[in-house]
């Protein structure tokens, strides 16, 4: 096929998620410069193994290659510096879920989560570990199934559940611990 | 079912991504535990903070056109000039507006006539450009539906589906495959569902699901008017739209 040809089928296909691709690249990389070479590393990677593409979503075919790519960038530029850190959940690794509820009687005021702001809630996203950043990235943003989420970060559906739900509990406790400091300095 | 069990599900409850049997078991818990119907409540509250308040990054303008060239050209140029040097994409000016023109453009001139989903997915882009997905912008059904009527000879239903997760942004009109057609806008935490609708004779027919291009599509016909929705959101998400649609209808 000449290659203008695979060319063109392979933007017809890539070039709409340009924005999914780059928003999980930004919130992964943590700033817009990395964020774009991470990007453009992934689509012309795509580009070369177009024809590995079996069909299905294209998308969740992207968002894997554009966390591959991440990966490696991440090798190349922070030697040293893990940002996968395995299930290291925010809490205590011996934390199962009931524990990182906590104890304390859940104090409604604290809790409004429906009044953070942007801003916050991002500041807070930062601060999780990679592995439960994106896993709450691809769902709540990319709306992606369990299982396309396994497929994407290559785990199992298992897996992708329990990070899922300590995902969520880390953020709630950055919020909470959030809260807390606000209280403390009477804002 | 014990709460520290029930507790470690919550999170894929509110995902709906338990078995039936799991599901009734928590659903059963909660239904006995206020500790963790609050929790759940909780938990709901907060995929609803994310979803609608994370920021999100769109990409740069430029960065289209930066891989564009990037990308290899194996070949000497030919006829079909390549996207990013096409008339739209210099006319828009800016980064992924003018990349989607030109895909939607080579969209509309490699889909060809007699495809609909091609040509659906074609409006789909385009209407992703800046200023484009809406011409009358409101939430309200009350204005979007007669705002339509006025402009076409059908009254797609129009609905505000917040409830059920798929806020109403707006509609406008559009030009589908021949038809003019009402396109009604909706939204699924950050991504565009774009529901055409145009006067079809014939009987009804059931949902039809296909993906295109990295798109899910459902179409259908009922009461004399043919329904395209089409989305990059996930294929079950998509059919659960159309059915609530296909509903109110």
């Amino acid at each position: 096929m000449p290659q203008d040809d695979r060319r063109r089928r392979f933007e017809l296909l890539a070039l709409p998620h340009l924005d999914a691709a780059y928003n999980l690249a930004r919130w992964l990389a943590g700033n817009t410069t990395d964020a774009e070479d991470v990007v453009q590393d992934a689509y012309l990677r795509a580009f070369r193994y177009f024809d590995a593409f079996q069909g299905g979503n294209f998308r969740v075919w992207l968002l894997t290659i554009v966390r591959n790519a991440f990966i490696t960038w991440v090798k190349e530029n922070r030697s040293g510096r893990m940002v996968f850190v395995p299930d290291t959940p925010v809490a205590d690794s011996a934390d199962n879920e009931e524990t990182m509820w906590g104890s304390r009687p859940r104090d409604p005021e604290a809790l409004l989560l429906e009044s953070i702001d942007s801003q916050t809630l991002g500041r807070l996203m930062e601060q999780l570990p990679a592995e439960y950043r994106e896993v709450l990235l691809l769902r709540e943003v990319e709306d992606l199934a369990y299982k396309e989420i396994a497929e994407v970060t290559g785990v199992p559906i298992g897996t992708v559940m329990s990070r899922l739900s300590r995902a969520r509990l880390g953020l709630r406790k950055l919020w909470l611990q959030q809260a807390e400091t606000e209280d403390a300095h009477g804002v | 079912m014990e709460c520290n069990r029930a507790t470690a599900l919550l999170s894929g409850m509110i995902d709906r991504a338990l078995g039936p049997i799991a599901r009734l078991r928590v659903h059963r818990h909660v239904a006995g535990c206020n500790d963790c119907a609050a929790k759940l409540e909780e938990l709901r509250a907060m995929q609803a903070a994310i979803r609608t308040k994370l920021p999100y990054h769109r990409a740069p303008p430029g960065l289209a056109a930066r891989i564009g060239a990037a990308l290899p050209r194996e070949e000497a140029p030919r006829v079909a000039r390549p996207w990013f040097r096409m008339p739209a994409f210099s006319l828009a000016g800016t980064g992924l507006a003018g990349a989607l023109a030109g895909v939607a453009l080579t969209l509309l001139l490699t889909g060809g006539q007699n495809d609909p989903s091609m040509a659906v997915i074609g409006s789909h882009i385009r209407s992703m450009q800046a200023d484009h997905l809406t011409d009358v912008l409101t939430s309200d059904q009350h204005t979007v539906k007669p705002w339509l009527s006025a402009r076409l000879d059908v009254s797609p239903p129009v609905r505000d589906l917040k409830q059920e997760g798929f806020p109403l942004v707006g509609g406008r009109l559009d030009y589908v495959d021949g038809h003019p057609a009402a396109a009604v806008v909706y939204q699924r935490a950050k991504h565009v569902i774009n529901l055409f609708a145009w006067a079809s004779s014939g009987k009804d027919e059931p949902f039809h699901e296909e993906t295109r291009q990295g798109f899910n599509i459902v179409t259908w016909r009922q009461g004399g008017i043919r329904y395209y929705a089409v989305s990059d959101v996930e294929a079950n998400q998509l059919a659960e739209f159309a059915t609530l649609v296909a509903q109110g209808g």
